[in-house]
């Protein structure tokens, strides 16, 4: 199929269990927004609520889209733009009191 | 001549490769994806400016949020990368049955994502009243989440065709093998995004 078809990839089975751990990510996102609902956790449920959608992004990415497995060029072209655009939205939404109206 | 047009044959039977050592096409889908970054954070950077703008008649997207049906469709379509990635499986390993059933599974899970959507759409639309010009929120709101409905209704219409290909004598080609890769690194992008908008724009934007 490709030209880094001989790089060994997760096979069906690993594939469901990657699956399984993101369905558990998402029950306990979902469970953690309760919490807060219930307790009011402030910054710690933001802190978790990113720290686990990270987690899903980052298992997606690296184990579905295989850029774990790939060539570094693909990394790095992938990495820019989400760097870029991380920091450009950062930027304005800092300058705009948005993050910091949230914060507080 | 003879010889240029040969060649010029050979180049379009077998993929180009660049300095890179990656085949253009899959550079280019990288390269795509990685500027969609800058457009859903203008989308998703849009939403939290103005969801908490206050003086407008509401409601807000956050007052009328349903939490427990979201988190359905968000497992839905987590699930649809699974079954994409069963499917380019299957097809290296030249499966084709097992190729169709997961192309068709992937694009039905999308299809059942889409359609939860348009439920939502008209719950809030009909029974909330909250419509596209009713306040900033509900605008960025509608802008956010429809733009990445297009995306997913996009993905499900490739995932459809490759899946009408599938079925033709002899099934997916190496050729195809390749639409099939690149498909897929779209529609798991297309999820990773839902990934964050599930997270900063509903589980955060309802208080506490």
């Amino acid at each position: 199929m490709s030209s880094e078809e001989h790089i060994h990839h997760p096979t069906p089975a690993q594939y469901w269990k990657i699956a399984v751990v993101l369905a558990v990510l998402t029950a306990i996102e979902v469970g953690l927004f309760y919490v807060d609902q219930a307790y009011d956790l402030g910054f710690l449920n933001a802190a978790m609520l990113l720290i686990l959608a990270a987690l899903k992004f980052v298992i997606v990415v690296g184990f579905f889209m295989h850029l774990r497995f790939e060539k570094s060029t693909l990394s790095r072209f992938f990495t820019a733009g989400f760097i870029l655009a991380f920091s450009l939205y950062a930027i304005v939404l800092t300058a705009l009191g948005v993050i910091a109206i949230r914060g507080g | 001549m003879a010889d240029l047009a040969h060649e010029t044959m050979a180049d379009h039977e077998h993929p180009e490769h660049e300095s890179t050592g990656v085949e253009n096409r899959k550079l280019g889908m990288w390269a795509f994806l990685s500027s969609e970054f800058l457009f859903f954070g203008a989308l998703i950077s849009n939403y939290l400016l103005y969801s908490n703008r206050s003086g407008f008649a509401g409601p807000y997207p956050s007052d009328i949020y349903d939490i427990p049906f979201t988190s359905v469709s968000s497992f839905v379509l987590l699930m649809s990368s699974l079954t994409m990635v069963l499917a380019h499986n299957a097809l290296t390993r030249e499966d084709q049955a097992g190729t169709r059933t997961w192309l068709f599974a992937t694009a039905a899970l999308g299809a059942v994502f889409l359609g939860g959507q348009v439920f939502e759409f008209t719950e809030f639309i009909v029974e909330f009243d909250m419509k596209l010009t009713t306040n900033p929120a509900a605008s960025a709101f509608y802008m956010l989440t429809g733009f990445h409905g297009a995306h997913v209704a996009i993905g499900v219409i490739m995932l459809l065709s490759l899946w009408g290909i599938s079925r033709r004598p002899g099934g997916l080609s190496e050729k195809h093998g390749m639409n099939l890769e690149l498909v897929g690194l779209y529609w798991h992008f297309v999820d990773i995004i839902w990934i964050v908008i599930f997270t900063v724009v509903y589980l955060l934007s309802v208080p506490s």
